[in-house]
C-alpha cells in the first residue's frame, strides 16, 4: 500500500502495552504478522476481502477501559489503537477452538501442528468419521478455494453445499462441472492442503471435485501436454495482442528455447 | 383516483368510515391464518351464501386478528346505534341463527365474549352505541384490559383487504402530514424523540439509525423492512401484516420521504403466504391511489416498495445475511464493519428496521414524540406486541407498555398456566433468549432489564412453560434448532453448536457426565464470545439460562458413577 | 419445465432485489422440487454460475432437489408447538406411514414408497395459538394430537 500511490501515515499503535510504528489503515493482522507479534489465523487471505471464518484472529480491542473480543482482520490500524492479543481469556477461547478444529479435520497435519504450538493437542471432541471424504478429512471450510474460484477467477466452479454441520464444499450435483479450468488455485490457496489432483498426458483430474476432468493442451513443438486447455484459453484472452501467435501455443519449456533462438538471432523478430 | 390534496384524503375518508359504519348491519369474520385455520373462511362462506341468496341488506367484510387466539373463530356483528358485539368459538351451525338474530337487532348471548361501545383507533375514533349492557364490556376482559393497542388499534375490527377502512379511520394523514409540511429532518427529529427502539429484537434507536442512512454517501440507498420473523413461537409480525398492511407501507413511505430513498423493499418469509397475499393487494391499492409510485401527493417525491421472499433459513432475519439473500445469495452473514447503513444490499447504504418498528412510525407522526414517549418507561418508550403462547391458559396477542413485568402479562393477561397447571418459566426472545424462572417474574418487560437476567425481548415472543416442561429438553430443542439454522460459516456456530447438541443427546438420554456438564459450559461460552454473528452468539443462552436457572434438572440426568 | 414457462417466471422479476429466490421459489411450487435441468436453464437465462444456483437450492429449506409425493405433510416444530408435544406427532405420522425418520443433509424429507405421502418438518408458521399445528397440501391443521393423525391421513386417501 504505501509503496504505489500516496503514503499513508505512520501512527502509533499499543500491542500487549508495548508501543509500535504502524501503518494507518492496515489490516491489524497483516500489521502484528509484520511485526513478528504471532496471531493464528486461517481463513485470511490478502487478495481477498476478510471473510470471518475461522475466528481464530480473535484478539482484545480496548477502548476506554472496556476490552472487546473481535478479529484481526476486521481492524484497521489508527491512531492509539490499543490491543491485547493473549489474555487468558483469549488464549482459553483459542485452545477450544483448536479443539473443533482437531474434531473436524482430524487427517490434517497443518491444524494439528498449528493446535500443537498453541498447546492443544487432544481433542475432547467426537473426531469426524473420514470415509469417502473427498477431501480426506483436512478442509475446515474455511471458504478459500470456493472465494478464489469465484472472486478471482471468475470461474466459479465449486461453492459451499448445504448450511450449517451439513456444509461441503463442491460441484453443482457433485458432478464433473465443465466450467472449471483447471487453474488449481483451490488446491493452490487451501491452507490445510485438503484439495487434490492428479496429472495425467491428456488430462487434469480434480479429484476432489468429482473426478471433474480438464483436458490439458498440448504444446505445438514438443506435442506434450502442459497446462488446462481452458486455463490457457483464459489467460490468451488477457494477453497483450501484440504477443505472437507462435508462442501462444507453446509449453514453458519450448517458449524458453523460442525466445532463446529469437534472442540470438535464430529466428526474425517480427 | 389519485389521492393528491388533503381533501382527496378526505373524502377517501368519508368512504372508508361509510364502509365500517353501513347505516345497516355489518358482520366482520376473524380471517388471519389462525382463524383461517380454525375454520374462518367456511364461516364467511357460509355467511356469504346466506346473505346472497336472501338478498339481505348485510354488508359482510373479512377482518384481521383482534389478538384473542384461543377464542377463534371470533365474529364481529355491528348493529346500527348499538355497540359492537364480538362473537367467540363460532361454528358453522351458529351462522344462521347469527343472521336472523341481527336482523332482529340482537346477538347470540351464548357466543358474547364481548361488546364495545367505542373505539380508538389512535389516528380516528368511532362511536359505535351502547346497549348491550348484560354483556361484559371489551374493557371487563381481563385479556383486553390490562393491553394498551397501538399497534393493534385496527387489527380485527377494519378490512385488511380494502385501503378505504385504513383511510377511513385516519390511516395515511400522517405520511400526507410528512410528506407536505414537514422537513425530513424533522421527522427523524420527532422519531428520535419518541425513544423508538428497534423492534425487531437489538433494542437500537430507529431515529438514529434513520440518521446515519440519510448522512451515509451515495445517491442510491434502500430501506428494508425485515419481516423473516423466524423466531419459533413469534407472530406478531404475521397477524400486522395480514390484519393492517397498511400501516407497515405507511410507516415505510414516512421513512423513505425522512431519509430521501425511492426504493423500499419488504423481505418476508416464505411461510407466511397469506401475508404476502395481503401486502401484494395493500400495495396494488396503495398504487392506485398514488400514495405509492411517482409524485406522491404532488411533493415530487418518488417511492415505491417491492417484496422479495426468504427460502426457509432463521439466519436470514440477521441484517447481513438478509441483504445477502435479498441479492440472490445464500444467507450467510458477513463481517461487520462495514454497518448495512454504510454498505448493504447491493453495496448501498441500507436501513432495516423490523415490521413493528415501521408499524409504530405512523404514530408518532400522527400524535407526536411527546405522546408515544409519555407511554412505557424511561429509555423503553411505547408498547411491544408479543406472542403469549405455550402451557399458558389465554394464549394471543398481547400488546403492553414497555416497562410492564413478565408477572402482569402470564397471569393478569394471561390467566396463568394452562390446564391449571403451575408455570415454571417463561422463554422469551426466542433461540437467542433463555428461559426465565417464575421468581424472576417481577421482571419489567425492557431491552435492559430482560438482558440482565440472561435473555433478551427478541422480536416479541413469550413461551410460557408449565411443571411439565423439561427444561434440559428445552434446552436441547433451542440447540438442535440453532444449529439445523447455522449457516455453517464459522467454526464456532457449525462445530460448537453440533457437539453441544450431540452433549445434549447424551444427557437428556440419561448417559451424560459431570464432565459433560463441564465440556458443554465451556462450549456454550466460546461459542458465545467468538461467533461471526447474532445467531451463534446467542444461541448458547438457553443453555447457559437453564443451567443457571435449572441446574438440578441437570443434576437428575447425570449418571451417578460419572 | 419447459422453456416457455420458465421465461414467463423470468419476465415477472424485471428487478435484481429477491429475483434468483423469487424464480427459484416459483419453480419449487409448480414443480414441487427443483429438477436439474431447469436449474441449468436458470443458470444461462439469469446468466448466473450453476456452482451458485446449487449453492442456494441447498441451502434454503424452501427447495428440494427431489420431487414430494402426492400429498405433502409439513409438521411444526417450533417452540410452543415442541412443548405441546410436536415430536409425539411427528413420530406418529412415520409409525403410521412406515417411515423412518432418517434426516439427509439437514433436511427432513421422506415420502412413502407408493409416493402419496411426503413429510417434512418446518420451523414454526406462526400458527403458535393452535398448537401443535400441521399442514398438509397448505391446509393448516390446528390442536392436533396422535389420536387425530389416522383421521387427517384418510382424509387424503390413506387406509388404515
Amino acid at each position: 500500500m504505501s509503496l504505489f500511490g500516496s503514503v499513508n501515515r505512520m501512527v502509533t499503535i499499543t500491542i500487549n502495552k508495548n508501543q509500535y510504528l504502524a501503518e494507518e489503515g492496515e489490516i491489524f493482522l497483516l500489521t502484528a504478522l509484520r511485526l513478528n507479534i504471532d496471531i493464528p489465523h486461517l481463513c485470511y487471505e490478502k487478495a481477498l476481502e476478510p471473510y470471518g471464518a475461522c475466528r481464530l484472529c480473535m484478539v482484545d480491542v480496548v477502548t476506554c477501559g472496556k476490552t472487546t473480543m473481535t478479529p484481526a482482520c476486521t481492524i484497521k490500524v489508527h491512531n492509539g489503537l490499543e490491543i491485547l492479543t493473549d489474555t487468558p481469556e483469549i488464549i482459553k477461547h483459542r485452545r477450544l477452538l483448536f479443539e473443533l478444529y482437531l474434531a473436524e479435520a482430524p487427517k490434517s497435519e497443518v491444524i494439528r501442528e498449528m493446535a500443537a504450538k498453541y498447546g492443544v493437542t487432544k481433542t475432547r471432541f467426537l473426531k469426524k468419521i473420514v470415509h469417502d471424504d473427498p477431501l480426506f478429512g483436512k478442509c475446515i471450510l474455511c471458504g478459500l478455494c470456493v472465494r478464489v474460484c469465484n472472486e478471482i477467477m471468475g470461474t466459479s466452479a465449486i461453492n459451499f453445499i448445504n448450511r450449517g454441520p451439513y456444509t461441503v464444499i463442491n460441484t453443482p450435483f457433485f458432478e464433473h462441472n465443465p466450467d472449471c479450468a483447471g487453474c488449481a488455485a483451490c488446491a493452490q490457496v487451501c491452507p490445510t492442503k485438503a484439495i487434490v489432483f492428479e496429472d495425467s498426458d491428456a488430462e487434469r483430474i480434480m479429484q476432489s471435485w468429482s473426478g471433474t476432468a480438464v483436458p490439458l493442451a498440448t504444446c505445438s513443438s514438443c506435442k506434450k501436454s502442459y497446462a488446462p486447455e481452458k486455463l490457457m484459453d483464459k489467460v490468451l484472452d488477457k494477453l497483450d495482442p501484440a504477443i505472437i501467435e507462435e508462442l501462444r501455443t507453446l509449453c514453458p519449456e519450448c517458449r524458453r528455447k523460442y525466445i532463446t533462438r529469437m534472442e540470438i538471432g535464430r529466428i526474425p523478430r517480427s | 383516483m389519485r389521492i393528491q390534496t388533503s381533501e382527496d384524503l378526505d373524502s377517501i375518508r368519508k368512504k372508508g368510515l361509510q364502509k365500517i359504519q353501513p347505516g345497516g348491519i355489518r358482520i366482520g369474520v376473524g380471517t388471519s391464518s389462525c382463524g383461517i385455520a380454525v375454520g374462518g373462511m367456511a364461516l364467511y362462506n357460509l355467511l356469504d351464501e346466506i346473505i346472497q341468496t336472501k338478498n339481505l341488506d348485510i354488508s359482510l367484510v373479512k377482518t384481521g386478528c383482534i389478538g384473542f387466539c384461543k377464542e377463534e373463530p371470533i365474529v364481529s356483528v355491528s348493529i346500527p346505534g348499538k355497540a359492537l358485539v364480538l362473537l367467540r368459538k363460532v361454528k358453522p351451525d351458529d351462522v344462521e341463527r347469527i343472521i336472523s338474530l341481527a336482523l332482529h337487532g340482537d346477538v347470540p348471548s351464548d357466543r358474547v365474549l364481548c361488546t364495545i361501545s367505542d373505539w380508538d383507533h389512535i389516528t380516528g375514533n368511532l362511536v359505535y352505541g351502547n346497549e348491550f349492557d348484560t354483556f361484559p364490556e371489551y374493557g371487563e376482559i381481563p385479556f383486553f384490559a390490562h393491553q394498551k393497542k397501538v399497534i393493534l388499534r385496527d387489527s380485527g375490527l377494519i378490512n385488511p383487504e380494502d385501503i378505504d377502512e385504513y383511510i377511513g379511520i385516519g390511516g395515511y394523514f400522517a405520511a400526507y402530514k410528512a410528506l407536505t409540511s414537514m422537513k425530513p429532518d424533522a421527522i427523524i427529529d420527532e422519531v428520535k424523540r419518541s425513544g423508538l427502539r428497534g423492534r425487531g429484537g437489538a433494542g437500537f434507536p430507529a431515529g438514529l439509525k434513520w440518521e446515519i442512512t440519510k448522512k451515509a454517501p451515495g445517491e442510491e440507498k434502500f430501506i428494508v423492512c425485515n419481516a423473516d420473523e423466524g423466531d419459533p413461537g413469534a407472530y406478531m409480525n404475521r397477524n400486522e401484516m395480514e390484519s393492517d398492511p397498511h400501516m407497515l407501507l405507511e410507516g415505510m413511505l414516512i421513512g423513505a420521504y425522512a431519509m430521501g430513498v425511492s426504493e423500499g423493499l419488504i423481505y418476508i418469509r416464505a411461510e407466511y403466504p397469506l401475508a404476502i397475499e395481503r401486502l401484494m393487494l395493500a400495495l396494488d391499492q396503495a398504487r392506485t391511489y398514488g400514495l405509492l409510485g411517482k409524485n406522491i401527493f404532488n411533493t415530487g417525491f418518488d417511492f415505491d416498495i417491492r417484496i422479495a421472499t426468504g427460502a426457509g433459513a432463521f439466519v436470514c432475519g440477521e441484517s447481513t445475511a438478509l441483504a445477502a439473500s435479498i441479492e440472490g445469495k445464500t444467507g450467510r452473514p458477513r463481517l461487520r464493519p462495514p454497518r448495512l447503513t454504510e454498505k448493504g444490499v447491493f453495496g448501498k447504504p441500507t436501513d432495516l428496521n423490523n415490521v413493528e418498528t415501521w408499524c409504530n412510525v405512523p404514530v408518532i407522526i400522527a400524535k407526536g414524540a411527546l405522546w408515544y414517549s409519555s407511554i412505557g418507561a424511561k429509555g423503553n418508550t411505547g408498547t411491544k406486541v408479543f406472542s403469549l403462547v405455550g402451557k399458558v391458559d389465554n394464549i394471543g396477542m398481547v400488546e403492553v407498555p414497555l416497562g410492564t413485568s413478565l408477572h402482569s402479562i402470564i397471569y393478569d393477561i394471561g390467566n396463568g398456566g394452562a390446564l391449571g397447571k403451575e408455570v415454571k418459566a417463561v422463554q422469551t426472545g426466542g433461540p437467542s433468549g433463555g428461559c426465565i424462572p417464575v421468581r424472576l417474574f417481577d421482571t419489567p418487560v425492557d431491552f435492559e432489564s430482560l438482558n440482565q437476567v440472561g435473555t433478551m425481548m427478541g422480536s416479541g415472543g413469550l413461551v410460557v412453560m408449565d411443571e411439565d416442561t423439561n427444561m434440559v429438553d428445552i434446552a436441547r430443542y433451542f440447540i438442535n434448532f440453532a444449529s439445523g439454522e447455522s449457516c455453517g460459516k464459522c467454526v464456532p456456530c457449525r462445530e460448537g453448536l453440533k457437539h453441544m447438541l450431540l452433549i445434549l443427546n447424551r444427557i437428556v438420554a440419561g448417559k451424560g457426565t459431570r464432565q459433560d456438564i463441564e465440556l458443554l459450559r465451556e462450549l456454550a461460552e466460546t461459542v458465545q464470545k467468538t461467533s461471526l454473528c447474532g445467531l451463534g452468539q446467542t444461541a448458547p443462552n438457553p443453555v447457559l439460562t437453564t443451567m443457571q436457572y435449572f441446574k438440578e434438572e441437570y443434576d437428575d440426568l447425570i449418571s451417578p458413577e460419572a | 419445465m419447459d422453456e416457455k414457462r420458465l421465461d414467463e417466471i423470468i419476465e415477472k422479476y424485471p428487478y435484481p432485489a429477491g429475483r434468483t429466490l423469487g424464480v427459484l421459489r416459483e419453480i419449487q411450487i409448480q414443480e414441487r422440487h427443483i429438477p436439474m435441468d431447469t436449474l441449468k436453464l436458470v443458470s444461462e437465462k439469469l446468466d448466473l454460475p450453476l456452482s451458485e444456483l446449487f449453492a442456494l437450492v441447498t441451502f434454503y429449506s424452501f427447495f428440494s432437489l427431489k420431487p414430494v409425493g402426492e400429498h405433502l405433510i409439513t409438521v411444526c416444530m417450533g417452540t410452543p408447538c415442541h412443548v405441546k408435544g410436536a415430536e409425539k406427532i411427528l413420530e406418529t405420522l412415520e409409525e403410521h406411514l412406515g417411515l423412518s425418520g432418517e434426516v439427509q443433509d439437514g433436511k427432513y424429507l421422506q415420502t412413502t414408497p407408493d409416493n402419496k405421502f411426503t413429510v417434512e418438518i418446518a420451523r414454526c408458521f406462526g400458527a403458535c395459538s393452535m398448537a401443535p399445528v400441521l399442514h398438509v397440501d397448505g391446509e393448516l391443521y390446528g390442536y392436533v394430537t396422535p389420536e387425530r393423525i389416522p383421521d387427517i391421513l384418510e382424509m387424503y386417501g390413506w387406509k388404515r
